[in-house]
């Protein structure tokens, strides 16, 4: 302590290290730049692919055109086709927006689709929806990729033969009745159900084959969450958690940041807390778990804890709270016993946890008028759950529970044993037909035995799916379904919003909507594309028309209904009392020196389903920055330990399952805990998905001692093979491996803490020395465009980097290009650890082109194809550039990409080179070709729309009309765009905050993009 | 010294003879530019319209077709219901009427050859221009007067950068007319 007093008034001086090696000082890092010399030996178009066939054809009929070219008029302009008869609101050229409702996981947030001529071309969240609040996570903003997704299903298919709907509808009629009429089980496999009028066509279904039986399962649940509240409080409706009025957060093993439930709204009401303009109300992070997640890396504080020793942590933090509870409750006998058995202080001694840590963990719950929560993972066990809603009672938490907003349940899910029983009666051959219905459960419950067997023994099989899939390899009948964008649907996942779907594009192919299909077989009505939109119609007028007695008609009441994506259902709050009833039963901890096996959901591509996302499966691990692959993290200690390095295979052995491995070497993993993230190793799927990472799905099983999510007792062993890991961390680095130490002394990144930031405001800028320039400043009349990023809000979540993909046509490049650094994406999130590997903490920073006033990049063009505007924009003209590359080279910040090949032709054998994969292209954005450099333009489509809305109008341009697409995105509100001209503008405020800094100012490049430097919420004994 | 043949083809033959190649191709070059940038391009239509008698002699104001022109990018060409407006009932007997007629019965595009086009990677925006003030007749001709449609002005970027440049010589009637902007991302992006 005496220690910590004395640098208490010292400057942060933190080291920070990009990697590990960086950190160990190994000079001999192959940082794999772009740059380095031989990096473009293999740009050799003799050793490409050679010529395939459709590079064949493409020459054949491209040597045709030429010919036909010569010898037409050379005036030609081709032609214009109007409609015939023009809808009215369409204008063809500008964009329409739609309503509808997102359906790529369990939380159904609101959407608005920007469609073009027809075609969807953006997703954002709609602003009016309370689930979301107008934001989206990265897989809602790349999921309008799957509905051009080329692999899909065009036609149904019987036996892998193409067929036609009329025969299928009449044949499997005809089987179901006959199964209804042998006694056997009908089987309905669905995801979770969250529409109220999809559950009435399966109850339909149910009255009508009663020997049908719906199973609906997420491979990733709150089953835990759920049934932990339930014991308490006797009903399954789990509040809205009121981050944003948190002061102190113990998050256990839970990502709520990054992945969990609805964390987008997560992410937004936190970010309330982290505003610098109101130091005293920051929220304080801690974070207890045992591989390092989103949340993880954004806490104060962070504690290694496995996470099979979670119930021993908060049993005995329940008996340290209790001794000063702010509200006393009285525990039942068995757990007043069982509580009196625990001490935090032999908690921390066995698990060599920072007592000190442990202390203000203490302190802050019970600070007196703070707001204080803990909060649980959902891959916790159900008993810690229980326990920490207990002590959020104790902590007087309630109040944060928004009942309002509670949860709930159209369709309970099943259990993943449930699935080892379906297994077991499909081997019966007790199950007479098996109708999938999108999901995948041969993927996802592989412990349910040999899926093939299994479904060879039932007489009818049916998927009916957007992609195939694993499932549908066995089935006899595989359908084409619509895409949820071609959909009508309703959802409602809490209790006060009510969300409708509707489709903003006629079906692509000869797919049918997975409800309608049920809904004709059901009825033996014809299917029509209004059938199931009448049925929902109906349902609509019965249910939230009639209850919400509104004086419009119905016609009216549906279509406004409609435009705005939801209705609001009028809720109460109310308070629950809890009822302890059965006793606790705690569940085995980690006593081995084995390891524990932490299974995750991935950030991106979630169970699976977004496989075949190229967006998703590009856009770089929010931690690891691993693109294109999972892998086993490891801590640093037992790497060491064990010999292991990054790549290096081992063999994972838990109980009876075996999987070789990749390994990651991940800083700030517990040291007996190793994790994987599920979602890989997909086997049938399109060609961007197949065969990417390793199917860990295999270690699942319901025969578990704690929960479906982590193993204990698992052992692994170096096998000597090696697998490449992608990772673009190394590349584009700042620091390059001959002026390595230089981001250390460079101030990337600014940092503070808050009792810093409150005594000393202007702290940051006690060091900066005045920048002078030899040359006259250029002056700027009128707009100039300048961003300001606060780093206290933005968590590094990346949907920002996802909605620049969309927004500015920004390709895939595949696993090869991205391992030798030509991954395409405008921006980027930087992450850099400071401290110890083993407790590291770390900063973020999104990194895009800092449109320089000085742009060290304008002076170095030969050709002048990147240049200054008149309102503040390096410009980058497409045209002009000739692909020398030497603004790329003299960059000092690395956000200029070259399109070394024809990307959109190259990856993966020409993606992009079909008929629909294009049509998701913005058509207010030019698609770039080999040979040119590209970068962030802030947007200049954008900003051009609002020009010609204010010329429209006949006004200036207002100051913060223009929204960049990752601001839009941003779920913290961390990123702000605007006229730094305008003195009342947000950004120009920004610009002057004490806490404001550019990145490498000191090289007097001027950047137009400002950071607001990270406050970290820590004691200031510990700074 | 004595004078060759070689003399005489390298000193007098050579330079005349690139001389006029010279001079061919820069006359060629110069003469040819408009034809080359599509002035007087005129092609064939799918329907002999007639923009002198609809917007001439009628006097139809151009937005009642092109609808798009104050609200977006693109002008529009009409939809084919725009025609139908009048011509459901007006002139119903006329042959080209009756293409028309038969055009937005079956649901057939007609598909208008393209006459004025910037290139693609050029973003120009109607509405900001005509918002601003600036007539039609400005880059299109007197569109009153022609029978067929035709190019009558170059579309390149020195013509778009002329008029940004020094927009009182050739938009005078426009009320204090401002330069218009002259960086790349006005139209490239």
């Amino acid at each position: 302590m005496s220690e910590n007093n004395k640098n208490q008034n010292k400057k942060i001086e933190k080291s920070f290290w990009k990697s590990l090696e960086s950190y160990q000082n190994d000079s001999k890092l192959n940082l794999e730049n772009e740059f380095e010399e031989g990096v473009t030996d293999d740009f050799n178009p003799s050793q490409l692919n050679g010529i395939s066939r459709r590079k064949f054809l493409a020459l054949l009929s491209a040597s045709a055109a030429f010919t036909a070219a010569g010898c037409s008029d050379y005036h030609d302009q081709g032609e214009i086709v109007p409609y015939t008869n023009r809808p009215e609101g369409i204008l063809p050229g500008s964009s329409n927006y739609y309503a509808s409702t997102c359906n790529g996981c369990s939380v159904n947030c609101g959407i608005l689709i920007k469609t073009n001529l027809g075609r969807p071309i953006k997703i954002d969240g709609n602003t009016e929806n309370p689930i979301n609040n107008g934001k989206i996570c990265a897989k809602g903003q790349a999921s309008i990729l799957d509905l051009y997704d080329p692999s899909r299903i065009r036609k149904p298919l019987l036996n892998g033969r193409e067929t036609n709907w009329s025969e299928v509808d009449n044949s499997i009629i005809a089987e179901l009745n006959k199964v209804s009429e042998s006694g056997k089980k009908i089987v309905l496999v669905t995801h979770s159900v969250h529409s109220p009028t999809f559950k009435s066509v399966l109850d339909k279904f149910l009255e009508k084959y009663p020997a049908a039986e719906v199973y609906s399962y997420e491979l990733f649940n709150n089953h835990n969450r759920l049934d932990g509240w339930e014991r308490l409080y006797g009903n399954r409706n789990f509040p809205k958690i009121r981050f944003d009025k948190a002061d102190v957060i113990l998050s256990l093993e839970s990502d709520f940041l990054g992945k969990e439930d609805n964390f987008i709204e997560n992410t937004r009401l936190f970010a309330k807390k982290r505003d610098v303009n109101n130091p005293d109300e920051f929220s304080r992070l801690y974070s207890a778990e045992g591989s390092m997640s989103l949340t993880g890396m954004n806490a104060d504080y962070r504690f290694r804890v496995n996470p099979s020793n979670q119930i021993e942590f908060v049993l005995s933090l329940l008996n340290e709270l209790r001794k000063n509870a702010r509200v006393n409750i009285s525990l039942p006998d068995d757990l007043e016993s069982l509580v009196s058995n625990y001490s935090l202080s032999r908690f921390s001694e066995e698990k060599g946890i920072d007592q000190i840590k442990l202390n203000y963990l203490l302190e802050d719950l019970l600070k007196p008028g703070k707001n204080a929560l803990v909060y649980a993972g959902n891959a916790l066990p159900l008993e810690v759950h229980y326990v920490v809603n207990i002590i959020n009672e104790i902590l007087n938490s309630t109040n944060l529970y928004a009942h309002t907003s509670a949860a709930v349940e159209v369709l309970k899910l099943n259990r993943h044993s449930d699935f080892q029983a379906l297994g077991l009666e499909l081997s019966s051959g007790n199950v007479g037909a098996f109708i999938n219905l999108g999901s995948n459960p041969v993927y996802h419950f592989q412990d349910a035995g040999d899926w093939k067997q299994h479904l060879s023994k039932v007489a009818l099989t049916l998927s009916v799916v957007v992609n195939e899939n694993e499932t549908s390899e066995n089935c006899k009948y595989v359908l084409p379904a619509h895409h949820y964008l071609e959909s009508w649907g309703d959802s409602q996942t809490t209790a006060d919003v009510y969300s409708l779907r509707q489709p903003v594009i006629a079906p692509l192919y000869n797919s049918r909507q997975t409800e309608g299909i049920l809904l004709a077989w059901t009825t033996g009505q014809t299917y029509t594309e209004d059938l199931y939109h009448n049925y929902l119609m109906e349902n609509f007028k019965s249910s939230i028309f009639a209850e919400n007695k509104s004086p419009l008609a119905f016609k009216n009441y549906w279509l406004l209904a409609l435009h705005d994506g939801f209705v609001k259902i009028k809720t109460e709050d109310k308070t629950l009392t809890p009822e302890f009833t059965t006793p606790l039963q705690i569940p085995n901890s980690s006593k081995s020196n084995e390891f524990t096996l932490s299974l995750t959901e991935n950030y991106f591509i979630g169970d699976g389903r977004f496989a075949n996302n190229g967006w998703l499966q590009e856009l770089p691990h929010p931690v690891s920055k691993i693109t294109w692959d999972n892998y086993l993290n490891i801590s640093p200690k037992r790497a060491n330990d064990l010999n292991l390095k990054m790549g290096d295979m081992v063999e994972v052995t838990s109980g009876d399952k075996k999987l070789e491995v990749p390994i990651l070497v991940q800083p700030g993993m517990a040291d007996d805990v190793i994790s994987i993230e599920l979602g890989y190793g997909r086997t049938n799927t399109g060609e961007v998905g197949k065969n990417v990472g390793f199917n860990s799905n295999i270690f699942l099983t319901s025969n578990h001692t704690n929960t479906a999510y982590f193993y204990n007792n698992v052992s692994i062993k170096k096998t000597g093979n090696f697998h490449k890991l992608i990772s673009t961390q190394e590349h584009h680095a700042v620091d390059d491996s001959s002026v390595k130490d230089f981001h250390k002394i460079r101030n990337i990144i600014q940092e503070g803490t808050v009792d810093q930031y409150i005594n000393d405001p202007e702290f940051l800028q006690h060091h900066k020395h005045k920048i002078f320039s030899i040359t006259e400043e250029h002056k700027y009349e009128g707009n100039k465009w300048a961003m300001a990023i606060d780093m206290n809000k933005c968590t590094s979540c990346s949907v920002c980097v996802a909605s620049c993909n969309v927004e500015n046509n920004v390709p895939v490049v595949g696993k090869d290009q991205v391992e030798n650094g030509r991954e395409m994406q405008w921006m980027r999130l930087d992450r850099y650890y400071s401290g110890t590997p083993e407790d590291p903490e770390v900063s973020n920073q999104p990194m895009l082109c800092q449109h320089c006033d000085n742009a060290p990049c304008e002076n170095v063009c030969p050709v002048n194809a990147t240049n200054h505007s008149t309102d503040g924009l390096n410009q980058m003209v497409y045209n002009r550039c000739v692909g020398t590359r030497y603004c790329a080279n003299n960059c000092p910040y690395k956000v200029r990409r070259f399109n070394f090949f024809n990307f959109r032709d190259y990856f993966a054998d020409a993606y992009y080179d079909n008929e629909v994969t294009p049509l998701v292209n913005n058509p207010e954005v030019t698609v770039r070709s080999r040979g040119v450099m590209e970068k962030c333009s802030f947007c200049i489509q954008r900003i051009m729309e609002a020009r010609s809305t204010a010329i429209k109008e006949n006004r200036e341009l207002k100051t913060d009309e223009v929204t960049t697409a990752c601001q839009q995105a941003c779920p913290a509100d961390a990123i702000v765009f605007g006229d730094m001209n305008d003195e009342n503008s947000a950004v120009n405020k920004l610009r002057k905050h004490n806490l404001a800094y550019h990145v490498l100012e000191e090289t007097n490049v001027k950047p137009n993009v400002t950071y607001i430097a990270k406050l970290r919420n820590i004691h200031s004994e510990d700074a | 010294m004595k004078k060759t043949v070689l003399d005489y083809l390298l000193k007098v033959r050579l330079p005349l003879v690139l001389f006029v190649a010279a001079i061919s191709f820069l006359v060629t070059f110069y003469v040819s530019r408009p034809e080359r940038d599509g002035v007087g391009y005129a092609p064939e239509q799918p329907l002999a319209y007639s923009h002198k008698l609809h917007a001439g002699e009628l006097g139809i104001d151009c937005q009642y077709c092109h609808v798009g022109v104050t609200k977006q990018r693109q002008a529009l060409v009409p939809s084919v219901n725009i025609c139908m407006n009048c011509h459901a009932v007006a002139r119903k007997d006329r042959p080209e009427i009756i293409k028309l007629r038969e055009y937005y019965e079956s649901g057939r595009p007609l598909p208008w050859k393209r006459v004025h086009k910037v290139p693609e990677y050029a973003y120009f925006n109607h509405s900001v221009h005509v918002n601003k003030g600036i007539d039609c007749e400005t880059c299109h001709g007197n569109v009153r007067e022609m029978e067929v449609i035709q190019q009558v002005k170059s579309f390149t970027m020195t013509a778009c950068l002329d008029c940004h440049r020094d927009p009182k010589k050739f938009v005078p009637y426009v009320e204090n007319v401002k330069q218009g902007p002259r960086y790349c991302a006005a139209c490239h992006r």
